[in-house]
Parts: structure tokens; sequence; C-alpha cells
């Protein structure tokens, strides 16, 4: 059985001409104690799927099961509960709270939990010493090096002993040297038993996942298992070599743009399934062009 | 519990990052605080003083009043001139079972001349059972007796005494009154001058027999008040009744007078005390109201500011709820901290008003926990807004927000 199970996942942003489709139909299934590193271009819904399956966010369409529970409608409060249980959150940007000290954030959720200030201040101690940090515990984000920091906010996301951790660009801004040991601390935190989904740019760092899932343009176009150690196969030749536009693509552009200009020239339409189905693919382009435009 | 001691500590921290706000804040709270309390003080030590018997007559005597003039019982400038009552109506009072005493006032007019003329003071015809019904004693000598009436005796009162002779103790000098002198027989201590009360006319009345009023003075001067003695205190009220029948049998059925009971006299002084003290506190809560407005707006402003954090703070698992007390907190802190400024300031302006004026006000701690509770619930009240949109903002567009 799956730990987490997303059928048919859509996400869409924004309302009438300016809706955009940030996941499209995503089918995933990720089972406990799986390493999963999520790759794919800027904008292609790696962040959205994460934060659906972190229950940040949910799904416009489609159905979201975590622990055989479906979850894609729980209210707010108990999506809180849920995700203070069961989900560690790793951001880019840290996201400790600067007004706080290391240990007063990494016990944060605790407190949430309700649990006592004593045993609090232990735990957090205890889960700090895990990550390294014991003798930082008095010290302010902002006096401590960017590694350092997500270190810290890595034994935040664990002091809950979650089952899932999240990660999302947990090295985008570290040097290769707190990559490193960011990528250490997770992979340690794997062989415990927790499942990890992180989110990288650096193919370099799928050596330290057992699956890797490429998406684009909101869909996953290719899932790959690999064994922890290496580099998955297909890593660089993705990271650098975006799927091509075929000549039907550039076509079915220039017909959109045909389209808006004022002598009204019908495009021709066929008929019933096949229509909806060239609408779906046009709004891709449609981004397509947009994205080109801009550049 | 600790987590909400937690609130507490971050409230007081972002109190301090952000200073000048949080005082600016505070003011509004602070002031409406310290108003309603030195306002409230005030009224209750006048209050205080008018029922603490510092008040010109002893506390079992029966007040009647003529009606046509006693428009207002506020201060001296409103003793009447034409009145209603009679010296009829003191000797049935008199008859009266249950009153000892049936006391006339009668103001009566002309110069009193004695080593100075007299300015500012009035004459007060009245019968030697005065002392009987008055709360005060002699400073000097006694006062007038039935017998001696034709001598012409009088009795000054402290002021009186001091406007009209050089000399400290006047006893046995003689003063001029419609042409006739009159021998100090004695003088009256100081009357306590209190807010609300007659008793600065007192201090400053030149009392003589009215029988020598009426002998000098035919046409008579005005009765504006009666005062009679009940010596037991239970028979107040069956006594007034008796007095108002009697009245109204000699006015040919109008009630044109009033019979006050010790109580009303009190209760009649306090009446318009109580309007404008209720009134200033009106205006002082419409400042609690605007200090409670500015806290909100300050909320807002928060909330605004630290949407990434409830960003975090929801990622990491708080509820709605966790994050709506945090807000809640602190607005809370904020205003508990200007009310207890407020207090401060309150106790303070207490203390400058004993010294500088002769006002006591008295601040009982009912007061002040009231103060502090009304800007706590002033915190909560206006702090909830702010606090519910914090914790109704989606995560992830909280998250997003930097």
């Amino acid at each position: 059985m799956s730990l987490i199970k997303l059928e048919d996942v859509s996400k869409l942003y924004g309302f009438g001409d300016a809706t955009t489709l940030a996941l499209d139909e995503v089918n995933l299934a990720i089972d406990k104690g799986e390493f999963v590193a999520v790759m794919g271009p800027s904008g292609c819904g790696k962040s959205t799927l994460l934060n659906i399956m972190g229950l940040l966010d949910r799904p416009t369409h489609g159905t979201y099961r975590l622990q055989n529970r479906l979850v894609d409608r729980l209210s707010q409060n108990r999506a809180a509960k849920l995700r203070r249980d069961t989900i560690g959150f790793i951001f880019q940007s840290y996201n400790l709270l600067p007004k706080l000290t290391v240990l007063e954030n990494v016990a944060l959720p605790l407190a949430y939990k309700g649990v006592g200030v004593t045993k609090r201040v232990k735990l957090a101690s205890q889960i700090l010493e895990r990550v390294g940090m014991q003798n930082r515990e008095y010290f302010f984000p902002n006096q401590l090096s960017g590694g350092q920091i997500q270190c810290a906010a890595i034994a935040r996301a664990l002091v809950n002993d979650p089952s899932i951790i999240i990660a999302d660009e947990p090295t985008g801004n570290l040097d290769s040297a707190g990559s490193r040991l960011v990528m250490e601390l997770l992979s340690e935190i794997h062989k415990m038993g927790n499942t990890i989904i992180f989110v990288t740019h650096n193919p370099e760092l799928t050596k330290y996942a057992t699956r890797v899932v490429y998406m684009h343009d909101g869909m996953i176009i290719e899932d790959e298992t690999t064994s922890i150690g290496e580099v998955a196969k297909t890593a660089k030749r993705r990271m650098y070599s975006l799927p091509k536009k075929t000549a039907e693509d550039d076509l079915a552009g220039v017909s959109l743009l045909m389209k808006v200009v004022p002598d009204k020239t019908e495009v021709p339409s066929s008929s019933g399934q096949a229509k909806s189905k060239q609408a779906n693919s046009t709004k891709r382009k449609r981004r397509y062009m947009k994205a080109k435009r801009q550049k | 519990m600790s987590l909400r001691s937690g609130h507490i500590h971050t409230a007081i921290a972002t109190m301090r990052t952000n200073r000048w706000r949080s005082v600016l804040t505070m003011f509004g709270i602070t002031v409406g605080v310290a108003s309603v309390i030195v306002i409230i003080g005030i009224s209750q030590g006048v209050k205080n003083e008018i029922t603490n018997q510092v008040y010109a007559f002893s506390k079992n005597v029966i007040t009647v009043t003529s009606k046509a003039a006693n428009l207002t019982n506020f201060g001296v400038s409103q003793v009447p001139t034409v009145s209603t009552l009679t010296n009829q109506d003191v000797t049935s009072i008199g008859k009266i079972k249950g009153v000892t005493a049936s006391v006339p006032m009668i103001i009566e007019s002309g110069l009193v001349t004695g080593d100075k003329t007299l300015h500012g003071g009035i004459v007060i015809a009245t019968s030697s059972e005065l002392p009987s019904v008055l709360n005060q004693s002699l400073a000097f000598g006694s006062f007038f007796t039935s017998e001696d009436i034709s001598s012409y005796p009088a009795v000054l009162g402290y002021n009186a005494s001091v406007g009209l002779f050089k000399e400290n103790v006047p006893l046995g000098f003689s003063f001029n009154w419609r042409g006739q002198p009159f021998i100090v027989n004695g003088v009256l201590n100081g009357f306590r001058v209190t807010p609300f009360s007659n008793n600065t006319l007192y201090n400053n009345a030149v009392f003589i027999p009215s029988q020598a009023a009426k002998q000098l003075d035919p046409g008579g001067g005005s009765l504006f008040q009666i005062l009679a003695r009940v010596d037991n205190s239970k028979d107040l009220n069956k006594v007034g009744g008796e007095i108002t029948a009697a009245l109204i049998k000699n006015h040919g059925g109008q009630k044109n007078f009033s019979v006050l009971l010790p109580s009303q006299v009190a209760k009649n002084n306090t009446g318009i005390l109580n309007l404008l003290t209720e009134l200033t506190i009106g205006i002082a809560l419409i400042s609690l109201f605007v200090g409670g407005v500015g806290i909100m707006n300050v909320m807002l402003v928060s909330v605004a500011e630290r949407i990434h954090e409830i960003g975090i703070r929801k990622a990491i698992g708080a509820s709605n709820r966790q994050v709506m007390s945090q807000f809640l907190v602190e607005a809370t802190t904020v205003s508990v901290t200007g009310g207890l400024i407020g207090i401060l300031l309150a106790l303070l302006a207490d203390l400058v008003l004993k010294l500088v004026t002769n006002l006591s006000p008295s601040i009982s701690w009912e007061i002040i926990v009231i103060g502090a509770a009304i800007s706590m619930l002033i915190g909560i009240v206006f702090g909830s807004i702010p606090a519910i949109r914090a914790a109704s903002k989606e995560p992830i567009e909280a998250l997003r927000n930097e």
C-alpha cells in the first residue's frame, strides 16, 4: 500500500484568461521508505506538487490519499494537525523565525502539539545534537551560515518524528559544502526509515535518491528508479535538454497568433473529443508562446 | 499554557522591536484608562465626603425647604429670597410627635458692621435650638439661649468672625445690624468646605435670634429652611410623612415645599454629581474606543507584515486557533500594558490632586481591577478581527508572501 497516492491531481491558478495549469492530471504513488528526487525546469509544478503532498495546498481536481486516507478536502484545522504529526517541511529559504533562537525554532512544532516546556527543550536539544548543532542552540538564525541554518531547519522538520519529510530545494541556497552536509543528513534520516521527497535542480544530488521523478509543464514525464550512490542516468540529459518543440507545435503556435488578428479567419475545428484534447494541448502551447515572448 | 506564555514572550519581543509603534498604540488606552479611573476616583471621593457626615446638619434632621425657590441645590447663590414657608409651619412641625426641635432658618438682609463691614456674609435668623441640629461645635463661647434674647446675642460663623473683627476671640464684642448692636456670644468652628454642600454659607453666616430679627425687620426675611430634629432615627420616615401632611394643611392643600430626609439630602446633592460623572466617563470611554481602534489598526498592519511568519507557523503545524491566539495575546499584551501605565498615571494624578486641590479622590482597588479588565477587554475585542484574519490565511498563500 502506498504511503502517498495521487490520482489525476490537477491544480489551476487564477481565473478566466489568466488561468494557468500548474499540475495536469498527475498520478503518483510513493511507498514508505522511498527517497524521491523531483526534478524539472522552473515553473514545471514541482513545488505545487510538493505543497499538495504536504497538505499546504489543495488540488483543484483529483484525489489525494495519505496513509490510505482521503485528505484532499480536509478542513484547514484537520490539515494542520495531520501536517504537524506526519509531515516535516524543509524550505529553500530555511524559513526559521528570525526572532527565536535555534532551540526555540526547533521546539516550536512541539509547542503546537502541546508538549510541555521542559520536555520540549529536551527533545529539541536531542534533535539538534543529531544534526550536529548542539553547540549552536542559543544562536539566532542570522548568526549562522546557510548550511547550519538548513541543519536547524531539518532538525525542526524532524522534531515531531514525522514519517514524511518534504524538502523544496533544500540545497538551493547553499554552496557545495553546505549541500553535501544537508544531503548527507537527509540520507541518514532516510536510513532511519523516513520517506523523503525533495526537489533539486542539481543532477549530482540524485545519487542520494532511490527514485527520480522528472516533471515538465505540470506533468510527470519520466519516473526512474535508481540505486543510491549513482547519478540518475537521465538526470543530466534532462536537465540540459528540455523536450524539443516539434514543427507541429510551432505551427500550432502560429495558428494561435493568427486567431487574434482581427480578420476573423476561422480556424477549422474537428468535432467532439478530439476538440477537447486539442484544447488541452493548445493551452500548454499558449504558455510556451507566452514564455517565449517574455524572453 | 506554555504555548501561551511563548506567545506573551513573542508579543513582548515584537513590542520591543517596534517600540515607537507600540508606545503610540498604547497611548490611547493609557489616556482612556487613566481618565476613567481619575474621574471615578474624584466623584467617589466627593460622594464619600458628602455621605461621611462632613455635612452641616446632624444625622437625624429632616430638612423642609420652600419649593418655589428651591430651583437647584447647587451652592450658595441659589439661596431663595421668596419663600412659601411660614412661621406657622415652624410651630406646626414643632408640635408633631417625635420632633424634638423645629428650627427656622431665615435669611435677613442688611449690612453687618463690627470693626469692619462684613462682605460676602449673610444674616440668618434662627432659634436657640439650632445647636441641637447643627453638626458643629463652637470654637469659643456658647450659643444663645431663649432667656437672653433681650440682650441681642449673636453667634458668628468662623469666616464671619474673621470678617467682622480684628480680634481673634471676639467674645463680648458688638456689631451693628439695622441700627441695633448685637453682642457676640460665641463663634462656631469652621465647617469643612466640601463640594455641593451649603457649608460655605454657614461659615460666612451671622446667626441671630429670630425674635430679635422680627422686631428689627417686621417685613421679615425669607424662611428658606425649617430643620426638624428627630431623636429616634427609626421614626424619620413616619415623621417626614406627618410633616408633609401638616404643611399641606397649612398651605391650603398645595405642596409647594419639599421634605427631605437625611438620606435624600445626600442623594439630591450627589444626583448632579453622578450625572456629570457619567457624562465625563462617557467621553473617556470614547477615548478608550478610539484607542481600541488604534490597536486594531496596528494589529492589522502587523498581521500584513508577518504573513510569511504565519505561513511558516502553519507549515510546521500551527492550527488556525493557535495562530489566532498568538495575535490575540499580542493585542491584549499591548492593551493591558497601556492599561497598566494608565493605572499608574491615574494613581499619580490622584496624588497630585490630593496635594494641590482640596479634592480627595478615592481610588479603590475595584476601580483598578475594572480598569485593567477594561483594557484587557479592549485588546480582545479589537484584536479579534486582525487575529481572525491572520488565522484564516491559506498556508501556501502566506508562505509565498515575502
